[in-house]
């Protein structure tokens, strides 16, 4: 058995230990996990972020444009200062004004015009009669201006049901992937570690 | 017996019994293909063998035993066909455990690097990442994973953007195929193939019923029909068996509780 193999079988059982109750060795195991999350994140995002994207371009290309978003990204730190925590307002000014340009147009494409003409079908099967009543009466639930009583509330309330399939189809498909992940760490234990499962 | 009162840890015990035992026997189960699994396997043999096509490694190492068998399906139909890969990552947990998928498979091909495939890594800010690959692929990623000039192999010299993909397809445990369904096909009209965990499905039903997204080849069940379309008999298949004995205890459970449930009301 590889050393690897032991290491990940003992933190794989640590972490089940929690099943019984939560104990030290749970604990440790744990902090070793986000610890070890934090430097990789950490290690990563020097070398995509801070190194190809700053030090790179302006020491080793020449590229002096680069200076623009690394002040933009300095200036977030002025946060932490109270008297001049007010220059973080220009790099966040950018940033949503930016991200808000380049969203709201791909948005109302994709989320709103591509999804309505999807919606939009001829209604010669029961899939687009089902849809089209689906569509209708969970809107109307969505609706907060009107109180829901009368046929409106008949209609909120046939979309409720709608809904309530909606979120047993997404139960389902999450105990689904759940699971697997579990038969994943089982399969390690049982297979690489054990070597019971060939 | 008061189910309701039950200690939890019964379940657990029970729960790792039902997937532990099934796990001894080597049972395949028969597996019906679905249109979505087979809506990506089509595209993919739509494509021809001069094309590129871009795979995203879009998760994190906690979702790993659910993307491996869905990435492995996806990446040996790719290999099998003589299709140039180019990898990539926009979670940068999935970047190290991409690489490793990519060229496990990639290996078992005799396929060599730089040649038949290449990874580019991860890049941060995936909005910016999946609209800058739309101008320039060379620019959002000038060096590839292995911190190489990736245009000097002779066979990706030519690739510039989109235009040059004949599918995207985003092996994914979380909601960026939506991003890419915005970014990608929504302005560049670039087709996305989705291969993602099954928690995923219902989000994307929407674009998938749109035409935006294709597939989705979805969580071990996904995996394993696409598994069955190629003739191979991989992890996914074998789990089946494990997963649906889960779901049977899972069944009997919430009926015996609700049962239990229902007759203390009664009482």
């Amino acid at each position: 058995m590889s050393p690897e193999t032991l290491v990940a079988a003992v933190f794989t059982l640590a972490i089940f230990s929690f099943l019984y109750r939560e104990n030290p060795i749970y604990r440790a195991a744990e902090h070793i996990l986000v610890g070890i999350s934090v430097g990789y994140y950490l290690v990563i995002l020097v070398e995509e972020t801070i190194l190809s994207k700053v030090v790179n371009p302006l020491f080793y290309d020449g590229r002096m444009l680069s200076l623009i978003p690394a002040i933009l990204g300095i200036m977030m730190f002025s946060r932490l200062s109270r008297k001049s925590g007010w220059l973080a307002r220009i790099p966040l000014a950018v940033l949503i004004g930016a991200g808000a340009g380049v969203s709201i147009p791909a948005m109302l494409q994709a989320r709103i015009l591509k999804q309505m003409s999807a919606s939009m079908l001829p209604l010669n099967s029961i899939g687009a009669v089902v849809m089209l009543v689906g569509v209708i009466s969970s809107l109307a639930y969505f609706y907060f201006s009107r109180e829901k009583s009368g046929l409106f509330g008949g209609v909120a309330r046939v979309g409720t049901y709608f809904l309530m399939v909606f979120f047993g189809a997404t139960f389902g498909y999450t105990v689904m992937s759940r699971v697997t992940l579990l038969i994943g760490r089982m399969e390690f234990l049982m297979s690489d570690f054990l070597g019971l499962v060939k | 017996m008061d189910l309701s009162r039950l200690d939890r840890r019964i379940i657990f015990l029970l729960m790792g019994l039902a997937i532990a035992i099934p796990m001894l026997f080597n049972v395949t189960l028969p597996v019906n293909v679905e249109k979505d699994t087979l809506a990506v396997y089509d595209k993919i043999e739509m494509i021809e063998e001069s094309e590129y096509v871009m795979v995203s490694f879009d998760f994190e190492a906690s979702s790993f035993p659910e993307m491996r068998p869905l990435a492995v399906a996806i990446l040996n139909h790719l290999f099998e066909r003589n299709i140039k890969v180019i990898g990539l990552a926009l979670f940068s947990e999935g970047t190290a455990l991409g690489f490793t998928t990519i060229s496990d498979i990639a290996e078992k091909h005799g396929k060599k690097y730089g040649i038949d495939y290449i990874y580019l890594g991860f890049r941060p800010q995936y909005i910016s990442a999946i609209l800058g690959m739309g101008e320039s692929i060379a620019r959002v990623f000038p060096e590839d994973y292995l911190k190489k000039q990736w245009q000097e192999y002779p066979l990706f010299s030519g690739l510039e953007n989109y235009d040059n993909a004949g599918l995207v397809i985003s092996v994914s445990d979380g909601s960026l195929p939506i991003h890419w369904a915005e970014y990608a096909n929504a302005r560049y009209g670039v087709e996305i193939g989705v291969a993602c965990a099954a928690v995923m499905v219902t989000a994307f039903k929407p674009y998938f019923n749109s035409g935006q997204l294709i597939g989705p080849v979805a969580g071990v069940k996904g995996a394993a029909e696409y598994e069955k379309l190629l003739g191979r008999q991989g992890a996914a298949q074998r789990r089946l068996f494990t997963q649906s004995s889960a779901h049977i205890l899972i069944i009997v459970l919430v009926l015996g509780a609700n049962l239990a449930a229902y007759m203390r009301r009664k009482r």
